[in-house]
């Protein structure tokens, strides 16, 4: 609790030695001034602005060379090396244990009929590249940026200091590479999802009952149910955004921005990057491992009868006119983007 | 062993940045680079002061703590150094470092920084002493050479002193006694309030000087 309170208190002080310089340099010029007549040789007001982090004067060019202490950097050292690496460390591996934990229990949730072979288009392709292409940029940038933050702890032992920094060097080069592809597939993406991921009436219901997480039950549900809604919202749309935003303010060091806000720029992203890789776990799980059917939908496109029935139904009720035969899309495939939707 | 550290006294710094020029010379470092570098406090205002800044080869140093590629080391004689070949340009240690020591040769787009380079108290890199390879990437290794840091032998005020702690702490402190007025520079007077005697007081002016 005490290191927690640090922490915080740290996070505030982070914010709020952004405006302190500014406050009393002016008087502290002044009263140095009188010093030098009252009291020669008495610096005091000197190395007081000087912790300030105001920019002095230097006739060296370079950002931030006129600061001569900066203060924000043990507060960084200590917030990044300290909670953020360890909690965040621990709530991703202890998230993961729970995901593995919830599959040795409830195992895959499988679908309480037997498939139709009569399918209906769920996603279009151009939503599935929309998927996939954030799905992909994102797998990359938490395997380097997960190198980034604990391979010093986890790999660097065991493979060495030539090999890690080989790696380390790709993983930083290809993160901020692959960065910028993110966010353009998370605009890309919100665009095309968030007609079907505005609340709806019948999300209370999905709330009451949990989505039939424990129960097994069929919760009835529109094209998506508000745990999919929730993940578009919270980990799209809020997370995604605020980690790549913090991620230009690190990524384009050629605006010459200053050393605090690139300090809260990469805890505003480390955080924000543990948090939504935490929470993608229980999302890959489910569509993967822990459903049947549900990656069915991103893979072709199109989805059995039954898993619509089951887990959304009120879009199956829309859509059902549009079911076809396997056979008969192989055919003629429809790919004129006419997804059902309600 | 010594430990080696740099101490500029603020009192006697003028500024004139031949530290700066000494280390960049000395060092052959790539433009846009520099490793040393004044800053004026109050600059123009009475009681102004420079300070010459540098690495400070931190005991506990938190350049070290946040590289993810921990390619710092320390040397015998606590001399924070880096491996250039292991660093990933990833501006960490500039974030971290109190002084703003750390430099990189590029700050272009996608966070193309190029090899972090910073002062090495002239003790080169891990490279062989007096390499080729080591002259490229870290400059010159004076200390290998059983010379001090440039910077501080080149200082014309001798505000900049380099090298052996003790031997450092000695001079200043010599010089503190010396020049002092008494309990004044210990902060006597911040703690207890102002000296009830003024100084003497400036002779009255007569007429206004043109
Ligand atoms: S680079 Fe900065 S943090 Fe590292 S040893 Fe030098 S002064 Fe200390
Ligand atoms: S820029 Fe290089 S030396 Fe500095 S923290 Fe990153 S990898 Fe380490």
């Amino acid at each position: 609790m005490k290191r927690f309170m640090t922490g915080l208190c740290m996070c505030v002080w982070l914010a709020l030695c952004s405006v302190a310089p500014v406050l009393a340099a002016d008087d502290l010029a002044s009263e140095q001034a009188r010093r030098q007549v009252e009291q020669p040789l008495n610096n005091a007001p000197v190395w007081k602005e000087v912790r300030s982090g105001q920019q002095n004067y230097t006739s060296v060019r370079g950002v931030d060379a006129g600061v001569l202490i900066n203060p924000g950097g043990q507060t960084w050292r200590a917030l990044r090396n300290g909670p953020v690496t360890l909690y965040g460390g621990l709530i991703f591996c202890v998230f993961a244990l729970a995901i593995g934990a919830f599959y040795k229990i409830r195992g895959k949730i499988m679908l309480s009929e037997p498939k139709t072979g009569r399918l209906i288009e769920r996603f279009n392709s151009a939503e599935r590249i929309a998927h996939w292409s954030m799905a992909i940029s994102f797998c990359i940038l938490m395997a380097s940026g997960l190198v980034m933050l604990f391979g010093k702890h986890v790999l660097l032992p065991v493979i060495g200091y030539t090999l890690f920094g080989l790696l380390a060097q790709l993983c930083k080069n290809v993160h901020n590479f692959v960065g910028p592809v993110f966010l353009m597939s998370v605009l890309f993406f919100i665009v095309m999802f968030v007609k079907d991921n505005v609340w709806q009436a019948i999300d209370a219901l999905w709330i009451r009952k949990v989505g039939g997480l424990v129960s097994g039950e069929h919760v009835p549900s529109h094209r998506f149910n508000f745990g999919e809604k929730t993940w578009f919202w919270l980990g799209v749309v809020f997370l995604g955004l605020l980690v790549s935003a913090s991620g230009l303010v690190l990524n384009f060091p050629n605006f010459e921005q200053g050393r605090l806000l690139m300090q809260q720029a990469n805890i505003v992203h480390v955080v924000s990057a543990l948090i939504i890789m935490t929470l993608s776990l229980g999302h890959i799980y489910i569509g993967t491992l822990g459903m049947e059917g549900a990656i069915d939908g991103m893979k072709s496109g199109y989805v059995d009868e039954t898993w619509a029935k089951e887990h959304h139904e009120l879009w199956y009720n829309a859509a059902k006119h549009t079911a076809r035969h396997s056979d008969e899309i192989q055919r003629s495939p429809d790919t004129s983007g006419s997804v059902a939707r309600t | 062993m010594a430990r080696m550290k740099f101490i500029c006294d603020a009192e006697r710094c003028i500024e004139c940045n031949g530290c700066v020029t000494a280390c960049k010379n000395e060092h052959e470092v790539p433009w846009g680079v520099n490793r040393r570098r004044v800053v004026t406090i109050n600059d123009g205002v009475p009681g102004e002061r420079s300070m010459s800044v540098a690495c400070m080869h931190c005991s506990d140093a938190p350049c070290q703590a946040v590289c993810p590629v921990d390619c710092f080391y320390k040397t015998e004689e606590g001399v924070v150094l880096h491996d250039k070949d292991l660093c990933i340009g990833c501006g960490y240690c500039f974030y971290a470092c109190p002084f703003g020591a750390p430099q990189f040769p590029q700050s272009g787009a996608f966070g193309l920084r190029g090899k972090m380079d910073k002062c090495t108290f002239c003790a080169g890199g891990p490279e062989a002493d007096n390499s080729e390879d080591e002259f490229r990437k870290y400059g010159r290794n004076r200390l290998a050479e059983g010379k001090l840091p440039a910077c501080a032998e080149m200082c014309s005020t001798k505000a900049l002193l380099g090298g052996d702690a003790d031997v450092l702490s000695d001079i200043y402190r010599e010089r503190v006694l010396k020049r002092g007025k008494g309990a004044e520079i210990w902060g006597w007077a911040t703690a207890y309030g102002k000296p009830e005697q003024k100084p003497a007081e400036q002779p009255a002016k007569t007429g206004e000087k043109s």
